[in-house]
């Protein structure tokens, strides 16, 4: 496909999946706790809702940040998903590399807590200086995941390039070396703090401090926050499953020049890993304290990544 | 309110370095409303003040303007969850004064009743601690055994919440034999639920959040005269079902024991309701196994009985889920009431959340104060503050109404 269509098709695609994901994943979760849960469709029936209710902006809040905040977090998760969306759609890599979407991922988040923080609300503040906390912990191991797997493959930041490595090999990234294992179980350790869900929900603890930033966000503002979360853990979970396991090289080559089975493929992929590393953790876990989770990070992934990247520079 | 952490620092650079959160009196971790303004800083406590009286309602008041009949069923509704307690403590004051003996079977009746509203009662506080420290599965799963219980007095008294069980001499509904068993059948499927949310509790993640957490020493526990399962969790053995039996206690006095722990932590205080919950059904095994027979209620119509209780005051004590329940009652003489005096257990518990918090962190606060078992009811006035002027007005209920009633004129 060419580059330009693909980069075209790419958002609106994200949005969709991105919402169908978050409602599999709130059914799933109701399924296990013994509910009925709400219908699949759920997140686009509470957008437009919230689309459709009034603005409000509190008088304590520095108006400009505040409203301009959730639009730009929501737009950056977009871009960064459709930037990888539209690499694997087309085949080339003009568009962008790892490292760009990885910071337009962690900027959304920023985007949010800034906006968060302008709301005046103490509550707001404890929430920001959480997440500050936490994005220190998961964002500094997933960084160096990210460059492990760029020195363990060719060696290129190429979203493409990394796939045709994988699909040269025979075998998904994962498996091919421990260094790479190595990389990608730090990846997956810091998927549920990167979607920030129970155990690792401490910014927006709703029964500790009411959601921490996203306090005084309501009506669209809160609508473009939800969409640039839920377009920001579909894109974690793609990328997972596009770095480091891409499962559809093992159908062989056939099934490779399909661009709709291997992507369908890759979607089911990153659903079942949205399943283990979002909706697991969440139903069976208690949310820990921001010292326990700190602590948590820094001793496992952290060493995880650490050790993978200097296994990859002796070639293992 | 200034708390001096070290000698060296001045009030004025504690002033610029903490953060004063409102915590309350609408949060998602309260389940009713209280105001608990906590001074932090970064995520440490360093102070909490207290403010009630959002839940204010006057019962004492209306309680005073009623007849008996009419205040028994208005007392019910102090609690949602402990309307049982309330009735029995209000009943056996009455009683007292009237010398009335209610039957045996009517007072293992009350026992029966009382018990499984401890243990829905249980049921419910460990569902929220549950949802507190963020385990929504283990919240869900709680409130679906303790779902079965309400069901069970739904079958027993017609009412899931609001039992309507007691009247002056007796209770109003028996039990029948086809009943009894099915109580028993559940009470199996509840021990064997409970036995569950313990290994549930004790899991590593749970632990981690509720252990050496919210620490009230022995000593505190007596000097802020705590109690139920908040005093029992410092290692206080009080409890009123022991100490001053009343109902059938007297006589099951062997088939439960007092469940106390020591560290006083909020771990402590779980874990002795959950191990209530089994003493509990310990108890409810003994009265369907030893369920005298008779009636169960005096055969003259209760506004009869009602009109004979002379002038006198009595005060009653029952064992409330949350600790002990107080009631002091002073009638006319004319099937009236001089004065009803409530004294919850909650606020005897309320005071100890300041000793609990202070040092701890704001994960902690919605934990510490869910292990009290905090039990207050529904507001009757609004505080609107104009942040621009900086003035605060309290807006009562007849002018809420006009303006509800403006705005909807206006459309």
């Amino acid at each position: 496909m060419d580059a330009a269509i693909a980069f075209l098709i790419s958002p609106p695609a994200v949005l969709l999946i991105s919402l169908l994901f978050e409602g599999i994943d709130r059914k799933i979760h109701a399924r296990m706790q013994k509910r009925i849960g709400p219908p699949v469709t759920q997140p686009f029936y509470d957008l437009i809702k919230l689309f459709s209710k009034e603005r409000i902006v509190p008088i304590t809040a520095s108006a400009r940040v505040f409203e301009t905040m959730p639009m730009i977090a929501a737009a950056v998760s977009l871009l960064g998903a459709s930037i990888l969306l539209s690499n694997i759609l087309s085949g080339s890599s003009v568009i962008g590399d790892l490292i760009l979407v990885m910071y337009l991922l962690a900027m959304s988040s920023v985007a949010l807590m800034i906006g968060g923080s302008a709301s005046g609300n103490p509550y707001g503040v404890v929430g920001f200086s959480r997440k500050m906390s936490m994005m220190i912990a998961y964002e500094i191991p997933m960084f160096i995941a990210i460059i492990s797997v760029a020195f363990g493959s060719s060696p290129s930041l190429a979203i493409n390039n990394i796939i045709r490595f994988q699909i040269s090999l025979g075998l998904p990234l994962a498996a091919s070396r421990p260094s790479m294992a190595l990389a990608a179980a730090t990846f997956l350790l810091c998927m549920p703090a990167a979607a920030s869900v129970v155990p690792f929900d401490i910014p927006e603890a709703k029964t500790e401090i009411i959601y921490g930033f996203l306090i005084e966000y309501g009506g669209p503002y809160l609508a473009l926050a939800k969409i640039a979360k839920a377009v920001s853990n579909f894109a974690l979970t793609l990328l997972a499953s596009a770095v480091f396991l891409y499962v559809p090289l093992l159908l062989g080559e056939n099934v490779l020049l399909n661009l709709g089975i291997s992507l369908s493929l890759c979607l089911i992929e990153s659903l079942l890993i949205m399943f283990v590393t979002i909706t697991v953790p969440r139903t069976v876990l208690a949310r820990l304290k921001i010292g326990q989770a700190f602590k948590f990070y820094w001793m496992l992934p952290l060493i995880l990544s650490i050790s993978s990247i200097i296994l990859s520079s002796v070639g293992l | 309110m200034v708390v001096k952490r070290s000698t060296e620092r001045t009030e004025k650079e504690v002033e610029y370095t903490r953060l004063r959160i409102p915590f309350g009196p609408v949060h998602p971790a309260l389940k009713e409303p209280v105001l608990l303004r906590i001074s932090v800083r970064g995520e440490e406590i360093i102070d909490v003040d207290m403010t009630l009286g959002h839940v204010h309602r006057g019962i004492e008041s209306l309680a005073e303007g009623r007849n008996l009949i009419q205040t028994l069923y208005l007392i019910e509704r102090i609690c949602g969850i402990c309307s049982h307690s309330h009735t029995t403590c209000f009943i056996q004051a009455l009683e007292e004064i009237g010398s009335i003996i209610p039957s045996e079977r009517a007072l293992y009746l009350r026992t029966l009743i009382f018990e499984m509203e401890r243990i829905h009662s249980h049921l419910l506080l460990l569902g929220v601690m549950a949802y507190e420290i963020g385990f929504d599965t283990l919240f869900m799963f709680t409130w679906h055994v303790r779902e079965k219980i309400l069901d069970l007095f739904e079958k027993i008294t017609g009412n899931r919440i609001h039992h309507a069980m007691n009247t002056i001499g007796g209770v109003r509904w028996d039990l029948t034999s086809q009943m009894a068993g099915e109580v028993k059948a559940y009470m199996r499927e509840i021990e064997k639920s409970t036995k569950y949310i313990h290994s549930a509790f004790t899991d590593g993640t749970v632990e981690k959040r509720i252990c050496n957490l919210g620490v009230l020493d022995y000593n505190d526990a007596i000097k802020l005269c705590v109690v139920g399962p908040t005093a029992r969790g410092s290692g206080v053995n009080i409890d009123v079902r022991k100490d001053h039996p009343y109902a059938a206690y007297d006589e099951l006095k062997g088939d439960f024991s007092v469940i106390t722990r020591k560290d006083g932590d909020v771990y402590a205080r779980t874990e002795v309701r959950i191990f209530e919950v089994f003493e509990s059904i310990n108890i409810i095994k003994a009265i369907l196994d030893r369920l005298p027979n008779g009636s169960i209620r005096p055969e003259e119509n209760v506004f009869r009985i009602m009109k004979r209780i002379p002038e006198g005051e009595a005060v009653s004590l029952v064992e409330a889920p949350r600790g002990e329940l107080l009631y002091f009652v002073k009638t006319d003489g004319k099937g009236g009431l001089i004065r009803l005096k409530v004294r919850t257990p909650t606020f005897s518990n309320l005071l100890s959340l300041k000793r609990m918090l202070v040092g701890c962190e704001i994960a902690d606060i919605p934990v510490i104060v869910a292990s009290i078992d905090p039990c207050l009811s529904c507001t009757n006035r609004v505080t609107i503050i104009n942040q621009e002027k900086g003035k605060s007005k309290v807006i009562d209920m007849d002018s809420l109404r006009r303006m509800v009633r403006r705005k909807w004129m206006r459309r």
